[in-house]
């Protein structure tokens, strides 16, 4: 017994120490460590799947957003060529229309002119046919009958040519 | 059918319990108690009287004893642990796994809420004291016998509710709470850590005055035949289960919030407004 309050023992103090430091490192290097080291790997290990995953969701995000581009640029490309087509719809219309105006005036032209010859021509034939008969006329009248008679029968030609026409 | 057998187990269940009582009260006991209850809970406190030799070189407290017992009993579930549990551990924990990685986190999460700089040798540091404290509190359930050095046997009771055993444990707290304030701020952490002299006396003396109240009254209870039944079952809950949580969660939380107190970084100026 020592004379220290409480029964105190300051080589008991030293032993339950020496006791407790065992008892430490017990713990420390048989549980303490290796169940931290298997936590801190499990974390590295959701960490890195982790990290998988968002890099397959950047991915995807970059995939959708040139898919998107893509799309945009093709729709555009797809109004441009519409206006295109459209315009050059517009213009061979247009062209179309246009030849086909000049067209008819062109044949209105011709048949105006071919209807201008037509009656010349057969303006000219009845004159000739005219001056013939004419000519006919007389000169049988001049060889087969008297004046009286002639001039009757010049009149009576003259009519029925006159008729005839 | 059923009802039948259940109104038998209750018959036999109760013919033995009444059985047992009968034979308590017939058969006596020698009541040859060497020691009066008075002695007998003084050297709970002092023991002065019932002391256990350590291989013939020293006579020490059967608290220090129990120490022993329950290190080596640590040493021998960790070292099954270690190589039979740890190997085995999974990505998605089973119950075993799932019970040691809530320990570990329990003490690693409480020394990074209260120091958030430097807590690597504080969250080993009580979890060491907790699982100590805790399975040293819950030896004592087992009742394991030792031979004093006059020749009785006595039950082995928890290691902290020797006096000597809780001094160490509150000092050794205060100077790990020291080597943080060390870590944190140098030689300012030791002024800081000085500043709080009686916590080494406070946290000793908490603990010795918790675990002996429950080794008393445990004694109290056992001392008296009378007292034996039914009430040993509320007191060893009280007393031990109770103890060993509470304390053990009272400790490591008391030295991280001072570890986090004086290991955290103090301003320039900081000190002298303190100390005015």
């Amino acid at each position: 017994m020592s004379g220290i309050p409480l029964n105190i023992d300051w080589q008991q103090i030293l032993l339950h120490l020496f006791n407790f430091v065992i008892l430490f490192a017990i713990l420390y290097f048989l549980l303490y460590k290796p169940v931290k080291n298997f936590m801190a790997k499990r974390e590295e290990y959701y960490k890195a799947i982790d990290k998988q995953a968002q890099a397959k969701l950047d991915e995807a995000e970059l995939i959708k957003v040139n898919y998107n581009n893509k799309l945009t640029e093709a729709e555009e490309e797809i109004r441009l060529r519409k206006e295109k087509v459209r315009l050059d719809l517009e213009k061979a219309t247009a062209k179309k229309l246009r030849d086909a105006e000049e067209e008819a005036v062109r044949i209105m032209d011709k048949a105006k002119r071919d209807a201008q010859l037509e009656c010349q021509k057969i303006i000219n034939g009845a004159q000739t046919e005219i001056s013939a008969m004419v000519a006919t006329a007389t000169e049988k009248l001049a060889l087969e009958a008297t004046a009286s008679e002639a001039f009757d029968q010049f009149l009576e030609a003259t009519e029925r040519g006159s008729e005839d026409e | 059918m059923e009802k039948r057998a259940k109104k038998l187990t209750a018959l036999v269940f109760g013919i033995a319990l009444s059985l047992i009582l009968i034979g308590i009260i017939i058969i006596e006991s020698n009541g040859n108690f060497e020691l009066t209850i008075k002695e007998v809970m003084r050297d709970q406190v002092l023991h002065d009287l019932h002391q256990v030799s350590v291989f013939g070189i020293k006579a020490v407290n059967p608290g220090l004893i129990s120490g022993f017992v329950v290190t080596a009993m640590i040493l021998i579930l960790s070292l099954i642990i270690r190589f039979a549990v740890i190997p085995k551990f999974t990505i998605v924990p089973g119950k075993v796994q799932l019970v040691l990685e809530q320990a570990v986190n329990t003490f690693d999460n409480m020394a990074k809420a209260n120091s958030e700089k430097i807590n690597g040798f504080l969250g080993a540091y009580i979890f060491a004291a907790g699982t100590y404290i805790f399975l040293g509190t819950l030896f004592e359930l087992f009742g394991f016998q030792a031979v004093t050095t006059t020749g009785h046997i006595v039950t082995l009771s928890a290691p902290l509710s020797d006096i000597n055993g809780a001094i160490m444990m509150g000092c050794l707290s205060y100077l790990v709470i020291m080597s943080g304030g060390v870590a944190g701020n140098g030689m300012k952490g030791i002024v800081r850590t000085l500043k709080e002299y009686s916590l080494p006396i406070s946290m000793s003396f908490r603990l010795f005055g918790a675990l002996l109240s429950g080794a008393l009254v445990t004694e109290l209870v056992y001392y008296y035949r009378n007292l034996s039944f039914v009430l040993p079952v509320l007191v060893g809950v009280m007393f031990t289960l109770l103890h060993a949580v509470i304390q053990a969660y009272v400790l490591a939380m008391l030295t991280s919030l001072f570890y986090g107190e004086v290991a955290e970084y103090a301003p320039k100026g900081h000190g002298t407004e303190e100390a005015a």
